[in-house]
C-alpha cells in the first residue's frame, strides 16, 4: 500500500503539528489519523492531500511518503514498529521516537531528537540532524536501545546522548557533550566532535576527526590501527568507574 | 450564596467529640451553620461515612524541588497520564505529578487543606506559583530554618529575641506558615562538604549543635507564639542506628505549650532505625514510640513507606548523597545560598529487599505503638516513602490484622527477626483513623480556630463523604472494601462547594494559602536592622528589597496575625 500525504500551505506556516498518528501501523489498522495543529485537533485532510494507493496485507507492506513542508511536523513514525516511511523534504521533531521496526528516510534534514529512545529499525537522514539525535529523553536513564540511525550531514549538541544499544554514524561533525553518559551501542563519528563520551560507562565510539575539550578523565590505553587509520585509544569514563572504548583519531585537552 | 443540607450523614468528628452519630449538616456559604434553610440543595448520605476534610500535614507537592523531581525523571511522567475531562486539566506523573494531578487525586481521597513541608525561602515564589495552580486544597508552606545564617549567628549569640525576630521577618517575606528544620545543622554543613552524625557535635560553620538550634528554635517559636509548632526533621535520616539520635533529640523537647504539641517530628520511620550497618539493620519503633508515649509534648508523623517507585526529595542534601552512593543512580543535589540544600533520587522500595521491608514495617509499628492517635499522623512523606495515593492502603494495614499479615507474608522473609509488628495485634478503629488524617493534624498546626479539622457551626465546610457504611464492614476483615472505599470520596466538598464527586473534579475551584505575620516592635524589625541589611548585602544574590513575596504574588490568602513576646 502506498500512501502519499502532501502538506498544503498553510495561512500560518509556523504553527507545530503533532503528527504521532502518522505510521505506518495506524494506517494499518485503518486508524481516523488525527493530529494537532497547535492547540485543536483535525483530521490530517484538513492539513494535506492524502492518495491511498493499493492494499496492505501485513504493515510492512505499508509504504508512506510525506512531501509539501514537513519541518513543523512532529513525531511523525512515532512507536512504529514496521513498514516504511519516506520525506522528501525536512522533518520536524522527534521523528522515529521509541520505533521498534521499519525504516525512515529522510532526503533533507532533522530537527531535534530523531529516533528518540529507539528500540529497532533504521533511520536514514541525508542532511543534518538537530540536537538530541539518537538519545534518550531529559532525565531518562537509556537513550537509544537498538536499530540504527545514519546522517549524512552533521547533527546538534548531546547526540547519543545515553545510547544503550544500536548502531549510530554521523558523517559529518558533532556538536557538544556527543554520547555522553553513553552505556553500550556503537557510534561513529567521522567528522570532528567536542567534549564526547562525557560520564560513558559502556559501549565503542569512533571518532574519524578531531575530538577537541576531551575529557580528562579517560585512561589512554595506546593506539591501534583501524581502518587504515591510527587511533588513540582510551577507556572510561574514570570518573564514571566506565568501560566504555573510545578510539578517535585527533584529540586536544581543554587548554 | 449556594447553600447545602447533608442529610443522614454518618459524622465522626474527633474535635467536636462526635464519633459514628447519624446526623444533618447544614452549609451556607463557605461555613457549616446551625440551621439548614429551606432553600438548601439536600444530599441524601443515607449512612455513609463523613469526615472533616483531610489535611496532610507533611507533604511535598510544590516547589522548586518538586518540579526538579518532575523533570528528572520522564519515566514518571509517562506512569501517569490522564486526559482532559469536563473541568480537569490533563495530568501526568505518578509520584510526582502536576499541580492538577496532586490537587484532583488529593480531592478524590478526600483531602482539603495540604501543608508543603520544606520550602526554602529563596524559592518561595515557586512554591507559591505552584499553590495557585494546586486549587482545590488550601495551602500551607513550612519554611526551611536549618541553615539560616541569620538565624544561627543569633543563636551563637544567645540571642533568641533575634533570632525568633529574624524568623519573624523572614516568615512574613516569604509567606511561610512555620519553622522547618531539616537536619539542623547538617544541611548546613553539607554547604562544605560535611555531615553531622549526632545532635551534640558542633556543626563545622557556627559554635552551635543541632540540640541547640532545636532549642532555640522552639524557644523562638513560642514567643511569636506561631500557630504550629517547629517541624522537625531529624539529624541522620535513614542511618541504621539513628534511633538513638531521635530518642535524645525527643529528651530535649520541653513542654511549653498547652493547646498544642511544643515540637512536631515528621517522617519518624526513617528515624527509627536500629543496628551498626545494613547488615543488622532491625525496627527500633518501640523505643521511639514509648518516648512518644511519655512525652505528650511530641506529635509524630508515619512516614510510611510502601512498596513500589516513588521519588525521595529533601532538603537534606546530604542523605541524598549517601542515597546517591547506595544506588548510583540519577541524583540532583542544590545549594540555598544561605539558607538550606536539597537533594532528590529516584527510589524503588522492593518487597524483596529485607531493609525496604523493615522500614515498611517501622511504619506501621509506630503508628500502632505511640497509643495516642493525636500523636501519631498518617502520612508516607509524599512522596518520600510513597505517593500519597497509597495512603488507604496504609488506612487498611492499619485497621486489619488479617491484611497485614498477609502483605507480611510476601515481604522478605528474614524481616520477621527484625521487626515486632507480628506480635502487634492492635487494630485502630475509624475514630483513630479520624484523628490521624484530620483532626490530628488540625489540632498539631493549630489551625482548629480557622475553623479546620472539625464540623462545628463556625467551621469551614471541608467535608470529606466516603462510600463506606460503617456499621455494615468489619474492618479487620473486609480490609478490601475499606480501601477501596477511601480511594474515591462520594462527595469531596470544600469551603461549601461540591469539588469532587467519585474520583472526578467538577470545579474549577480556588483554594486559600495561610500564611503567618508576627506583630514585631519596631525595635526588632530586621527590615530596618543593619547588621540584617549587611547580612544581605554581603552574601545574598538578591537585594534585601526584592527578596519578599509580595502579597500580589499571592491569590486568595489568609494572613494569621500573632502578637508576640518580643
Amino acid at each position: 500500500m502506498n500512501i502519499t500525504i502532501t502538506f498544503r500551505n498553510r495561512r500560518n506556516p509556523f504553527i507545530p503539528i503533532e503528527a504521532e498518528m502518522i505510521t505506518p501501523d495506524a494506517f494499518f489498522n485503518n486508524k481516523e489519523i488525527c493530529v494537532g495543529e497547535g492547540n485543536r485537533m483535525v483530521h490530517l485532510t484538513e492539513l494535506a492531500d492524502v492518495g491511498i494507493d493499493g492494499t496492505a496485507s501485513s504493515v510492512d507492506e505499508i509504504e508512506i511518503l510525506i512531501r509539501g513542508d514537513a519541518a513543523l511536523v512532529k513525531r511523525v513514525g512515532e512507536y512504529m514498529t514496521g513498514g516504511k516511511i519516506t520525506i522528501e523534504g525536512n522533518i520536524g521533531m522527534h521523528c522515529g521516537n521509541f520505533m521498534s521496526g521499519g525504516k525512515i528516510e529522510i532526503h533533507g534534514s532533522a530537527d531535534g531528537w530523531l529516533g528518540r529512545e529507539m528500540k529497532g529499525g533504521e533511520i536514514i537522514c541525508h542532511e543534518n540532524a538537530g540536537d538530541y539525535c539518537a538519545s534518550g529523553y531529559r532525565g531518562g536513564r537509556r537513550g537509544m536501545r537498538g536499530g540504527s540511525v545514519e546522517v549524512f550531514g552533521s547533527v546538534g549538541d548531546f547526540t547519543c546522548e545515553h545510547i544503550a544499544g544500536g548502531e549510530v554514524m554521523i558523517h559529518g561533525n558533532t556538536g557538544d557533550f556527543a554520547c555522553a553518559e553513553m552505556k553500550g551501542g556503537i557510534v561513529t563519528i567521522f567528522g570532528d566532535t567536542s567534549r564526547v563520551c562525557a560520564n560513558m560507562s559502556g559501549g565503542t565510539c569512533y571518532v574519524y576527526g578531531s575530538a577537541v575539550e576531551m575529557i580528562p578523565t579517560f585512561e589512554k590505553k595506546g593506539t591501534i590501527s583501524h581502518d587504515g587509520l591510527l587511533f588513540h585509544h582510551f577507556r572510561g569514563d574514570v570518573a564514571n568507574r566506565g568501560n566504555g572504548d573510545l578510539y578517535t583519531v585527533r584529540f586536544t585537552y581543554l587548554q | 450564596m449556594a447553600e447545602i443540607l447533608l442529610k443522614n450523614a454518618y459524622v465522626i468528628d474527633p474535635i467536636s467529640g462526635i464519633n459514628g452519630e447519624v446526623m444533618d449538616i447544614a452549609i451556607s456559604g463557605s461555613r457549616i451553620v446551625e440551621d439548614a434553610s429551606p432553600h438548601s440543595e439536600v444530599i441524601d448520605c443515607q449512612g455513609l461515612l463523613t469526615l472533616p476534610g483531610g489535611i496532610d500535614s507533611h507533604t511535598h507537592t510544590s516547589g522548586t524541588k518538586v518540579n526538579f523531581g518532575r523533570y528528572m525523571s520522564p519515566e514518571d511522567m509517562r506512569a501517569g497520564r490522564t486526559s482532559k475531562k469536563g473541568h480537569m486539566h490533563i495530568t501526568s506523573g505518578y509520584s510526582v505529578p502536576t499541580t492538577y494531578g496532586n490537587s484532583y487525586r488529593y480531592s478524590a481521597l478526600g483531602y482539603t487543606s495540604l501543608v508543603e513541608g520544606a520550602m526554602a525561602p529563596l524559592e518561595a515564589r515557586h512554591t507559591h506559583e505552584e499553590f495557585k495552580f494546586t486549587p482545590l486544597q488550601d495551602s500551607f508552606a513550612n519554611a526551611l530554618f536549618d541553615g539560616n545564617w541569620g538565624m544561627l549567628r543569633a543563636f551563637e549569640d544567645g540571642d533568641i529575641k533575634r533570632a525568633a525576630a529574624i524568623i519573624a521577618w523572614t516568615l512574613t517575606a516569604v509567606k511561610g506558615f512555620a519553622i522547618k528544620l531539616t537536619n539542623p545543622g547538617g544541611t548546613e554543613a553539607w554547604g562544605f562538604g560535611k555531615n553531622i552524625s549526632c545532635i551534640n557535635e558542633t556543626i563545622p560553620t557556627f559554635d552551635l549543635t543541632p540540640a541547640e538550634i532545636i532549642k532555640g528554635a522552639i524557644k523562638a517559636n513560642e514567643l511569636l507564639h506561631l500557630p504550629h509548632s517547629v517541624h522537625l526533621h531529624c539529624n541522620n535520616l535513614g542511618t541504621p542506628g539513628n534511633f538513638s539520635c531521635t530518642i535524645g533529640t525527643f529528651g530535649h523537647v520541653p513542654d511549653v505549650n498547652d493547646k498544642r504539641q511544643s515540637l512536631y517530628a515528621t517522617h519518624v520511620q526513617f528515624h527509627s532505625y536500629g543496628g551498626s550497618g545494613w547488615g543488622d539493620f532491625c525496627s527500633k519503633s518501640e523505643p521511639v514510640a514509648n518516648m512518644v508515649n511519655f512525652r505528650p509534648q511530641i506529635v509524630i508523623d508515619m512516614g510510611q513507606v510502601m512498596f513500589g517507585r516513588t521519588t525521595t526529595m529533601t532538603a537534606d542534601g546530604p542523605m541524598e548523597f549517601n542515597l546517591y552512593r547506595l544506588h548510583h543512580d540519577k541524583w540532583s543535589n542544590h545549594d540555598v545560598e544561605l539558607e538550606t540544600g536539597s537533594g532528590i533520587i529516584p527510589v524503588n522500595y522492593r518487597r524483596k529487599n529485607l531493609v525496604n521491608s523493615i522500614m515498611w514495617a517501622i511504619g506501621l509499628e509506630l503508628a500502632l505503638l505511640v497509643k495516642s492517635p493525636w500523636q501519631c499522623l498518617l502520612t508516607t512523606d509524599n512522596p518520600n516513602g510513597a505517593p500519597f495515593v497509597k495512603y488507604p492502603e496504609i488506612i487498611a494495614l492499619l485497621m486489619s490484622k488479617k491484611y497485614r499479615d498477609a502483605e507480611f507474608e510476601t515481604v522478605h522473609q528474614d524481616t520477621e527477626k527484625r521487626v515486632p509488628l507480628p506480635a502487634i495485634e492492635r487494630e485502630l478503629d475509624w475514630h483513630d483513623i479520624a484523628v490521624m488524617t484530620r483532626a490530628g493534624q488540625a489540632r498539631a498546626l493549630g489551625i482548629i480556630d480557622l475553623g479546620k479539622g472539625h464540623l462545628s457551626p463556625g467551621a469551614e465546610a471541608d467535608i470529606a463523604i466516603y462510600p463506606i457504611k460503617p456499621d455494615e464492614i468489619d474492618p479487620s476483615a473486609e480490609y478490601e472494601k475499606i480501601i477501596q472505599g477511601f480511594a474515591q470520596t462520594e462527595y469531596t466538598i470544600k469551603r461549601g462547594r461540591i469539588v469532587s464527586r467519585r474520583g472526578d473534579a467538577i470545579i474549577d475551584g480556588e483554594n486559600t494559602t495561610f500564611w503567618v505575620k508576627p506583630k514585631v516592635p519596631a525595635a526588632y524589625d530586621m527590615q530596618h536592622d543593619t547588621v540584617f541589611q549587611e547580612l544581605f548585602e554581603r552574601y545574598y544574590s538578591v537585594r534585601m528589597s526584592n527578596y519578599p513575596v509580595q502579597e500580589e504574588y499571592l491569590h486568595r490568602n489568609h494572613c494569621i496575625e500573632t502578637e508576640t513576646d518580643l
